[in-house]
């Protein structure tokens, strides 16, 4: 199937052509952006990103290891210390919170990672172009061949500064 | 209507590569001084190993001799090594600020300074990370310091504030790399773009294959703004802990409530300096004045008035509170701090902490570059001696002057001390070698804007 690499120079020009691509169901579209423009992820797929439930399970998981190393600990190995019960909670909530900011943290860098699709590799996406990390912005858009056309005009009345056709 | 679809040959002959215009000016820009080695970087990286090796070379010495090498005496244990972990995590904290809590804010001006400002607290943590270990002298049991199953089934004290203080220095460098290193990819990505042979390959693992996409910014959206809302409550806690260390003792000097917010506000007024005596040479070095300009100096140096203001209040009501309290030995304990053997650190912290940076009032002496690095100089002596104050006097003016005694630091401790210096700058000088300085992206969020607006009227 052919692929479609179009090139803006504006991030609302972007956001226009992808409504009207999408409208006109062709869903098979990817964009590339040098900064972050939330209007223009926002436009590709509204869904919110699943890295917070990846931050949520961290923090959670974060405050329970916490209390839970803490107070079996002080209760394995007994010591009285300042008078004060074994499993005395006021000072675990310190290192409680810190481990609930460990996991949590660390957890929502796996969440990137997972739904940003990031790995070490060295093969980009075919329509990848080195110029998307200039200032140039990209949609790419894959299509049958009989709507190569329409396509085409569609990101060019949206104010495509080019458009190039690439196989897929 | 729609045109009428081409036949299939007629597509097969549309396809032709793209050809490459020229790269933006911003990238070039800012990754200029990643493509070529001076000598002038080559003699300071120089210089900066040769630090750290005589440093190195003067804690093997005092790992076989023993801590006695360190000017330790009686009731004195707490020294520079203690006073200079205190400095390099307060370093820190500015970074984390300018990075995590100025982008809750949305604060937009933060955007050209924070990646030197988080590879600044990242190296200081590194660095500070360090002295705990080359404080307790016996380095090889450093892993006593963390909870693990031993065959005496002993396991470490949770009540204590020097097991706290484990657990957020370890998590803050955790977090500090992680958020680091998140803001990273998608700048090392522009720099895999645009180089060859090794560096690319190096530059393209570490990019984790990052193309901007729709998905991928999306995604870093969300984890800046969530590492943001987990660094915020994490950097306000950290310093805390670092001041409960002292502050939960009985010392006369130490235990007071305010630490831990005096201590937070003298780490950021700290680190805000800091972030002046690193950037200002780096700018002017590698000729960034377009992104960095005096409109960021300027902000900076109201935060270092702002929080002068809050430490020298700390510092007043230290003493309104001895004098209050009634208590004799936390009288006297203030008395000498200001009297004693060690008034001139005295003096010297309220000189360059309190005193110095009111001509920052002036809009004249904030954009006057030269006046804003001497300053930003005198602040990190003077915030080094408000914890040699802290520490120091307190210790050696404790409940009854039999038990009273002096300290001056020892030769090894100040070649550590010197060592230190230079750990965190070797990091540094690597850093500006190989990756973007300035926030690539980020610049650009605000140059596109700007142009899309500037097209718009």
């Amino acid at each position: 199937m052919p692929t479609l690499v179009s090139v803006f120079d504006r991030p609302q020009d972007v956001v226009a052509a992808v409504t009207k691509l999408k409208g006109r169901g062709f869903d098979d579209l990817e964009t590339y952006s040098p900064a972050p423009f939330e209007e223009i992820d926002e436009a590709v797929d509204p869904k919110p990103s699943i890295v917070r439930v990846f931050t949520l399970i961290g923090g959670l998981a974060g405050v329970f290891t916490g209390f839970f190393i803490q107070i079996w600990m002080s209760l394995d190995w007994p010591v009285k210390i300042a008078g004060k019960p074994f499993a005395s909670i006021p000072p675990f909530v310190i290192i409680g919170f810190e481990l609930t900011i460990l996991f949590g943290g660390l957890l929502t860098l796996i969440g990137l990672l997972v739904a940003g699709g990031l790995y070490p590799r060295f093969k980009m996406d075919p329509g990848y172009s080195s110029r998307f990390s200039g200032e140039e912005f990209g949609v790419v858009v894959t299509c049958n061949d009989r709507d190569v056309a329409e396509v085409d005009g569609l990101l060019r009345s949206n104010s495509a500064k080019e458009v190039n056709l690439v196989e897929a | 209507m729609t045109p009428p679809p081409p036949p299939a040959t007629a597509v097969a002959d549309m396809i032709h590569t793209p050809q490459a215009p020229p790269d933006s000016k911003i990238n070039r820009d800012i990754l200029a001084p990643t493509r070529y080695l001076s000598w002038q970087w080559g003699v300071l990286l120089a210089l900066a190993v040769l630090g750290v090796v005589q440093a190195a070379a003067t804690l093997a010495y005092q790992t076989y001799v023993g801590l006695g090498v360190a000017g330790y005496q009686a009731p004195i244990f707490w020294g520079v090594y203690i006073i200079t972990f205190v400095f390099w995590i307060g370093i820190g904290h500015a970074g984390t600020l300018i990075s995590a809590i100025l982008f809750l804010f949305r604060a937009k001006w933060r955007n050209a300074i924070n990646r030197g400002a988080e590879a600044m607290t990242v190296f200081a943590v590194l660095t500070a990370a360090l002295f705990p270990l080359i404080h307790i002298g016996r380095l090889w049991k450093f892993y006593f310091l963390l909870p693990y199953p031993n065959q005496r089934g002993l396991w470490v004290n949770f009540k204590s504030p020097l097991l706290w203080d484990v657990f957020a220095v370890n998590t803050y460098m955790t977090i500090s790399i992680v958020f680091f290193y998140v803001g990273l990819i998608p700048d090392i990505a522009v720099a895999r773009d645009r180089s060859t042979g090794i560096k690319k390959v190096i530059y393209g693992i570490l990019s984790l294959g990052w193309q901007g996409s729709s998905g991928q910014w999306k995604a870093h959206n969300r984890t800046v703004l969530h590492l943001s809302g987990l660094a915020t409550p994490l950097v306000l806690s950290v310093h805390s802990i670092v001041s409960w260390d002292f502050a939960m003792s009985i010392i006369p000097g130490w235990h007071a409530t305010i630490f831990a917010p005096y201590f937070v506000a003298g780490a950021i007024f700290g680190g805000f300096a800091m972030v002046l005596t690193v950037m200002i040479p780096v700018r002017r070095i590698f000729g960034l004045e377009e992104y960095i300009t005096d409109y960021h100096f300027e902000n900076m140096s109201r935060f270092i008035l702002f929080t002068s203001w809050i430490v020298g209040y700390a510092y007043g009501i230290e003493y309104f509170i001895a004098w209050y309290s009634a208590v004799e030995p936390e009288q006297t304990s203030f008395w000498m701090r200001a009297f004693g053997p060690f008034w001139i650190s005295t003096w010297i912290m309220i000189f360059a902490n309190c005193v110095a940076p009111q001509i920052l009032w002036f809009k004249k002496m904030r954009t006057h570059i030269p006046t804003l690095f001497v300053l930003s100089v005198i602040i990190n002596i003077g915030m080094w001696f408000e914890r040699y104050v802290i520490i120091i006097t307190s210790l050696s003016r404790d409940f009854i002057p039999g038990a009273w005694g002096v300290y001056i630091p020892s030769v090894v401790e100040l070649s550590v001390l010197a060592g230190s210096f230079c750990w965190f700058s070797m990091f540094f000088l690597l850093f500006i070698k190989f990756f973007p300085i300035v926030a690539i992206t980020e610049v650009k969020e605000l140059a596109i804007h700007e142009r899309v607006h500037g097209e718009a009227h």
